[in-house]
């Protein structure tokens, strides 16, 4: 591989990876905050008992 | 049974991500004149496509909430729900497209950013829904839903102008690869892999989207017990 084809195909694989790291951060982000908040309606329900 | 329809989806949206990156790097022939760099485009493309749907989608539900909020209001939180959820979902895919599109352009251009209409627009776009879903976060009281709603409105007026900027103005970001007349398109061998990756993309961008409207709608159920509780006490 070439000096510029293996420059390209760094970019490349850094614009991927920064999709993925983004999409996944998100995801992760958001499965924290469901559990957080399943937590604490089922302290709710307990305490309204 | 729910569940496993839940399961399947995701292995099948998996799959597809998989082929599709397969396709990208693998199958899908180098460009002639941009050689690799171009695969950016499998990625970069499909995602600012999801962005405009789900703020078309955030757009929808802010309409709907306005038009039921007085008279339905089961409707009106299921339609804030999907309109939060678009929004922010539709964040996180600008968000990428921002980020992808400098890396893509610093080495073909040799440049991070210029202030060409097509990038400036969907930066704007970018600030206008972070904006809406700051107030959403930081914002307190009865009105919040209802000015979220009518940003939501304002803030996809910029879709179809990001969308028409590089054909209105000229711009260092280049034309549209489709429907942009004469001389635009791609080359034959490129569309399995481009449309694969737009298929992988929009499955994963529905499967996150829904996921953020089933959060949203447990917040609400649970905001609505939380006052009703306040109000029994």
């Amino acid at each position: 591989m070439d000096e510029k084809a293996l420059l390209d195909h760094q970019f490349v694989v850094a614009a991927y990876a920064v999709t993925w790291a983004v999409q996944l951060g998100y995801v992760a982000w958001l499965a924290f905050k469901w559990r957080a908040q399943k937590r604490a309606a089922a302290r709710m329900g307990r305490e309204a008992r | 049974m729910k569940k496993a329809a839940i399961g399947l989806y995701i292995i099948f949206t998996i799959a597809l991500m998989v082929w599709g990156y397969y396709q990208a790097i693998y199958v899908a022939p180098t460009d002639a004149m941009q050689g690799e760099l171009f695969r950016i485009i499998f990625y970069h493309v499909p995602s600012a496509s999801v962005a405009f749907v789900f703020f078309a989608i955030s757009l929808a539900g802010s309409i709907c909430y306005l038009a039921f909020r007085r008279n339905r209001a089961g409707w009106a939180q299921i339609s804030d729900a999907w309109a939060l959820a678009g929004a922010e979902v539709g964040v996180v895919f600008c968000t990428v497209v921002l980020l992808t599109g400098p890396l893509w352009g610093r080495r073909a251009w040799g440049i991070w950013w210029t202030w060409d209409a097509r990038l400036t627009t969907t930066l704007v776009l970018w600030l206008i829904y972070v904006s809406y879903l700051l107030l959403r976060r930081f914002a307190a009281g009865p009105q919040v839903q209802t000015l979220a709603a009518v940003l939501g409105i304002f803030g996809a007026l910029d879709v179809p102008i990001v969308y028409m900027s590089n054909r209105w103005w000229r711009t260092q970001h280049p034309a549209p690869v489709f429907g942009g007349g004469e001389g635009s398109g791609m080359d034959p061998s490129m569309l399995p892999a481009f449309f694969w990756n737009m298929g992988a993309w929009f499955a994963w961008g529905i499967l996150i989207l829904v996921l953020r409207y089933h959060v949203e709608r447990q917040h609400q159920q649970f905001a609505a017990q939380e006052a009703q509780d306040a109000l029994e006490a």
